[in-house]
């Protein structure tokens, strides 16, 4: 019993992990309608200028959270500019996807360039101690990303609900030629989402650094489970894809235990599957998941 | 794959050279070297090889092979595709005389298998899978010991050293064996369990797990769970960092921890677990540089010359064992009646090194299958931030420190 | 219609240059490295006809069928490995490559009959999870696989064994696998499977509606495209000897496969291994020239061409080579149709038949909105069914149910068909086979096809031959008024001539029953006047007839009888003088204060 407890607070709190990473994915997915490839890259990206910032400016990672957003936010708007908005009208509509590909595959070798393959590992500063609750344990960074997860929820929620731009934002989702003829610059939009969608991976790329080391290819540990999640989730809903993210992380924490370590993701990926046969739209999706 | 206008037209003119030149006499022999020089194994890849390229220049400077001076010739062995691309190129456009290798087991079971339809000669001095020489090649040797000698090392470790040390029987202590489930971690995982069975010992746990995992902090519960005392881990560098950190944070402090070579002899390792939680840490892998050189004569002039051409420290074993490889193959060349492949193949097969006499500690005597059958692993253990040899007893350079 | 004259067909296809150039470098590819005799380059064609011939099988089913595939390594490795299981066991690869097909053809199946649900990236998310959830089980059951220790091929030579000493066999083998992906690309590009794929891939319920049994082509399409594939993959495993997991259920490589195909041109024959010429040795470049400088160059170089070429050639390799202007679209607004008089013709009094589609209590409810209330209706032999009804009041969604889009929650539709009494069909294409023909309330044209092919989707309904459907698209687009325009590209058609493609596309089809959505709305006088004619002549020559109309003029003009809906229910049903005299209908057409106010 004490072990299955510690296996949901464990599997609750990579949860928070998968969330805060998913959450920029979820809006990117769910509003651009793209498979951002380059999703865990933009992650990586965000890693290592983390162990820059603490290794050779000594700063505490989580001060290095607000200008990483702002870095991050900055590379995901040139993204969108200048590689993802020429082929908005291209002739086969999954040339977008190759271009991230593609992307994906020049930033690893960039990192790999840059900094060698070897494992970057930013300095716990503290997070990775952890509080004890009578017989169990929770890592205080994992802690910070759980609530940090519920905390950019509700901010982007507030955002899209009260604000113009955060309701221009869900009428392109909802409906892109109609968001148009309503006078809303739709390239625009999706320059900005794919810009807040980045900046959260700033946010996590600051709050992950301390808990796993920096790699070239720490990106595509996390990308296809975060595709998993928001499609779980429901593409571009931001509580969806925080449920869904905590719901993955209890399968992956109780199927390594219960199940099989090489097996767990065979269960992540069955359920994606069944998800994807028999809920498209996902637990808590906007938009129709056919199509 | 490849090699574009530029590649194809430098064989063009290799060929041509070659044509033209018959008459005169050829004054070097060409060996292929193949390694994953690009993609993620490069770093080891280029590590292998430098230890290749000092056994060659030390040769050339005492006199070549037969007079003549050796050139290398380098394939780019980045996946298995690739790697029966350029073990084609190294054949045909460069026409060497025998191939050397080549770090990754894959790439070495696809490489090997078409230098021996062609009938050349393939030296093996760092892939591990035993499943390469269980082919029975004819023209195929490899002198580093195999993913069989690190689990029947790591086995022998936990009988003579680690039982004794905490005065227990070895069936008294639980085993558990984890390992990434690629072809290293699972085929080093399969003999651990083999041998632990042989032996009677207790396997608790065997769980194999994907090399890039993200938590395995459920792996850790099942080993607390299952009360392990020993944990043998076979593992690349992000699952043992991440093991030390969730175990560390899991309060699962095992008795004694054994790696198998990968993630445990670097390093990066040490530093992004930290020296404190690295301490005492067990590991089976090729031999290192902290070893005794009376067991191993000549390893220090290897280290001598290593930072004389490169400047640096050895970054890992491999280069050490490839040039000890590299160094018995060249002299059963050059005591070969001719650069035939079959008078290469004889040459080799005669070789007999004795025990204790190259840097690496180990003699050379091929099997019939064309493994050497003296090759052995060491046994190391993480001490103030060192990898040192404490296992076996004549190579150690330190005793082993078990806590109690 | 026989004794029409068909002005003389154009040359039916200009020579594709890109087509052209392809096919004379195909012979290249196998006697350059003949001529040259080296081992490496043997190899490196080898290579290319894999490639070639694997991003060809997967055009198939990523350009054809328009599914974005990311999992194709699948096939790839049951190719691989049924062969590598079977050869220890003394069985040859060639009947292992046979048997590696089928099993990849039924696992595209398998796959593909819950997924192709999936639209875009839903459909590549999905087929990533099948590719990752295949290569974590071969990993682990060992037993089978061998695990992540693979398999070893003996080494046994010979053309049984699909293992050599000399190189040519396998290139021959490796040539002659492209050459069969390549030539099955090219007979399905002008077959009608193919034509019915990429009808389905640019709008599916036109496809449907023309008689396309849709999920069963692209069933076909993943099946043949998975056992070409598995092919490829076992010769290449019997190549390399080796087979593991890692390399043959390779996300990364099924990704490059894809890539191929894209930068070359998807849904193009020769695209594929145009692509697979330009990117291989590009890739060997960025490592021969930058692999050995510094680590991670070369990658860093060849994503960046990459996102290039996508950038400045998202149309592909091919795409180059077309951008020859098409036909002209500016004579989009021709003369009139040629054979339909612009003036009524005298009123020949037709036989109405008995009843030949029949509905009965038809139910159907989205969420809590009745849209259909127990509506039942017939028509008969040789009659014009007007269908009027105020905006939202249920026309369209009654139609859907009458062509089998929409099966409606109670009651029946029943067909009377020749020679077998009333059937019951279920699907839209069985409803086509039972004779009826639909068009759409908004247009649905296969923009990439060009008009005449578009047509031609309709008339293989009748005619599987490509040149009996050709002809009788021809002689179709002739009397609609389209000949001008029937090698334009459908996509640069004006409304009013997409209108006419919509009808004429299901007159191809020769139907019996024929489900007019709003033909005429949007129309000028004029054409509504062509429109009225056109439709009565098409009821002149025997077709039973359902229009749904909002211009009164053509209702009144057509229609035998009249049916009205409201809210989902009929409200009046008869001759149309009387029904449009119906206070209840008036009253549904124009609010209650209305009646009152001309009532009082």
């Amino acid at each position: 019993m004490e072990t299955f407890v510690q296996l949901v607070l464990n599997g609750l709190m990579l949860g928070g992990l998968f969330a805060i990473i998913s959450v920029g994915l979820t809006l990117i997915f769910g509003i651009i309608r793209l498979v951002n490839f380059a999703h865990g890259e933009l992650l990586m990206v965000g890693m290592y200028l983390t162990w820059l910032g603490t290794s050779q400016l000594g700063l505490h990672p989580y001060v290095l959270a607000p200008p990483l957003v702002l870095v991050l936010f900055v590379i995901g708007v040139l993204i969108q500019r200048f590689i993802l908005q020429p082929l908005l009208d291209a002739r086969d509509a999954h040339v977008q996807i190759f271009a991230t590909v593609g992307l994906s595959t020049a930033l690893i070798n960039l990192a790999l360039l840059v900094f060698g393959a070897d494992l970057y590992a930013t300095p716990s500063s503290g997070v990775r101690d952890s509080l004890t609750f009578g017989p169990f344990r929770i890592l205080i960074g994992q802690l910070v990303m759980f609530v940090c997860g519920i905390v950019v929820v509700g901010a982007l929620h507030l955002f899209m609900e009260r604000t113009y731009l955060g309701r221009a934002i869900r009428a392109t989702a909802q409906h892109r030629a109609a968001a148009q003829l309503m006078g809303v610059d739709v390239k625009r939009i999706y320059i900005i989402t794919f810009g807040i969608g980045a900046a959260c991976v700033g946010l996590a790329a600051a709050l992950v650094a301390p808990i796993y080391p920096a790699s070239p290819t720490v990106g595509t540990y996390f990308v296809l489970t975060a595709f998993v999640v928001v499609v779980l989730g429901g593409m571009g809903s931001l509580h969806g894809a925080f449920i869904g993210a905590l719901l993955i992380g209890l399968v992956d924490s109780l199927s390594a235990f219960y199940i099989a370590p090489d097996l767990k993701e065979v269960v992540i990926f069955g359920l994606f599957i069944l998800i994807l046969l028999f809920r498209p739209t996902g637990l808590f999706g906007l938009g129709r998941g056919s199509e | 794959m490849f090699r574009t206008t530029r590649r194809v037209a430098l064989g063009l003119l290799a060929g041509l050279g070659i044509g033209l030149g018959a008459g005169a006499a050829q004054a070097e022999i060409r060996l292929g070297a193949l390694y994953p020089f690009s993609g993620e194994l490069a770093v080891l890849g280029d590590e292998s090889w430098r230890g290749l390229e000092l056994a060659v220049e030390e040769r050339n400077a005492a006199g070549g092979i037969k007079g003549e001076k050796i050139t290398l010739v380098r394939g780019d062995a980045v996946d298995n595709n690739q790697a029966v691309a350029e073990a084609r190129r190294l054949i045909s456009v460069a026409q060497v005389k025998a191939i050397f290798g080549t770090y990754s087991s894959a790439r070495s079971q696809v490489a090997s298998q078409v230098a021996e339809l062609a009938r050349i000669p393939y030296f093996e001095m760092g892939a591990v899978s035993d499943s390469i020489t269980e082919r029975k090649f004819r023209y195929l040797f490899r002198t580093n010991p195999t993913a069989r000698n690190m689990a029947e090392r790591s086995i022998e470790m936990v009988v003579n050293s680690v039982a004794p040390a905490f005065s227990v029987e070895p069936k008294a202590l639980r085993i558990a064996i984890i390992h990434e489930d690629s072809l290293y971690g699972t085929t080093v995982g399969r003999f651990q369990a083999s041998y632990a069975k042989e032996r009677g010992l207790t396997i608790v746990e065997t769980l194999p797990y994907p090399a890039n995992i993200v938590d395995m902090s459920s792996l850790i519960l099942r080993l607390q769970a299952a009360k392990a005392d020993v944990v043998l881990q076979t593992s690349y560098q992000n699952d043992t960092v991440l093991f030390f950190r969730q175990a560390r944070e899991a309060n699962f402090r095992p008795r004694a921890i054994i790696g198998g070579g990968g993630g445990y002899s670097l390093r990066e390792t040490m530093q992004a677990v930290g020296p404190e939680v690295m301490d005492g840490v067990l590991n089976v892998d090729f031999t290192q540089y902290a070893i005794n050189p009376k067991a191993a004569p000549g390893i220090e002039d290897f280290v001598a010359a290593y930072r004389a051409k490169y400047g640096m420290e050895p970054r890992s074993g491999h280069s050490l064992g490839n040039y000890v490889g590299a160094k018995v193959f060249l002299d059963a060349i050059a005591a070969a009646k001719s650069l035939a492949a079959d008078d290469i193949r004889a040459a080799v097969a005669a070789v007999d090194v004795p025990d204790g006499t190259t840097p690496e500690g180990w003699g050379v005597k091929f099997g019939p299958d064309g493994q050497n059958e003296r090759a052995k692993m060491m046994g190391l253990q993480w001490q103030d931030g060192r990898l040192v040899t404490v296992y076996p007893p004549e190579a150690a350079v330190s005793e082993l420190r078990l806590r109690r | 219609m026989s004794d029409l004259a068909l002005p003389a067909a154009r040359a039916p296809r200009r020579p594709d240059r890109g087509l052209v150039a392809a096919l004379a470098l195909l012979p290249l590819i196998f006697l350059v490295p003949l001529l040259i005799g080296d081992d490496f380059v043997f190899h490196v064609f080898i290579t290319i006809c894999l490639y070639g011939a694997l991003a060809t099988a997967w055009n198939i089913v990523g350009g054809f069928a328009g599914q974005l595939s990311l999992g194709h390594a699948i096939f790839y490795g049951i190719g691989a490995y049924t062969a590598g299981l079977l050869v220890p066991l003394g069985v040859s690869p060639w009947l292992g490559m046979l048997g590696g097909a089928a099993i990849s053809a039924m696992v595209g199946v398998a796959i593909g009959l819950p997924c192709f649900r999936l639209r875009g990236p839903f459909f590549a998310l999905a087929t990533i999870a099948f590719l990752q959830v295949i290569r974590l089980l071969a990993l682990h059951f060992t037993g089978l696989t061998g695990g992540a220790v693979g398999l070893m091929v003996p080494l046994q030579t010979g053309w049984e064994w699909m293992i050599f000493f000399e190189r040519w066999p396998s290139l021959l083998i490796a040539f002659g696998l492209l050459l069969l992906t390549l030539g099955v690309t090219a007979w399905l590009r002008h077959a009608r499977f193919g034509y019915y794929l990429v009808a389905t891939r640019e709008r599916e319920p036109a496809a449907a509606a023309a008689g396309v049994d849709t999920l069963r082509v692209r069933l076909y399409a993943v099946a043949l495209s998975a056992a070409l594939t598995s092919m490829v993959g076992t010769f290449h495993g019997m190549y390399l000897t080796f087979i593991e997991p890692e390399a043959m259920f390779s996300l990364a490589f099924s990704v490059q496969i894809a890539m191929f195909a894209l930068i070359g041109g998807i849904g193009t024959v020769m695209g594929p291994l145009l692509g697979t010429l330009l990117v291989v040795p590009l890739t060997e470049l960025a490592r021969g020239w930058l692999g050995a400088s510094a680590l991670g160059l070369h990658g860093f170089v060849y994503g960046t061409v990459l996102v290039l070429i996508v950038l400045f050639v998202p149309d592909g390799l091919v795409g180059l080579f077309r951008r020859a202007p098409k036909g002209s679209a500016d004579a989009a607004e021709p003369a009139a149709p040629a054979t339909v008089p612009a003036t009524a013709r005298e009123d020949i009094r037709r036989e109405i038949g008995e009843p030949i589609l029949v509905a009965e209590h038809l139910h159907k409810h989205f969420g809590g909105l009745a849209v259909t209330q127990d509506v039942s209706l017939s028509l008969r032999q040789g009659e014009v069914l007007g269908i009027i009804g105020p905006n939202g009041a249920g026309k369209t969604t009654l139609f859907n149910q009458l062509s089998g889009f929409l099966a409606p929650e109670s009651g029946i539709v029943r067909i009377r068909v020749e020679g077998e009494g009333f059937i019951r069909p279920a699907t839209p294409h069985a409803f086509a086979r039972a004779g009826v023909g639909r068009t759409f309330q908004i247009v649905q044209p296969f923009a990439a096809m060009t008009v005449l092919e578009n047509i031609m989707i309709g008339a293989f309904h009748h005619h599987p031959g490509r040149a009996a459907a050709r002809e009788k698209a021809l002689e179709t687009a002739h009397r609609m008024g389209l000949w001008a325009q029937r090698d334009v590209e459908a996509r640069s058609l004006t409304i009013g001539g997409l209108k006419r493609l919509e009808i004429a596309r299901v007159m191809a089809m020769e139907p019996r029953i024929l489900l007019l959505d709003e033909v005429m709305a949007g129309l000028n006088q004029t054409d509504v006047q062509r429109a009225i004619r056109l439709v009565e002549s098409i009821r002149d020559s025997g077709v039973s007839i359902i229009a749904i109309e909002h211009v009164m003029q053509a209702i009144m003009a057509l229609s035998d009888r009249v049916v009205v809906l409201n809210s989902g229910r009929v409200i009046a049903e008869g001759r149309p003088q009387e029904v449009v005299r119906d206070p209840v209908v008036v009253e549904a057409y124009l609010g209650e204060d209305f009646v009152h106010a001309h009532s009082a």
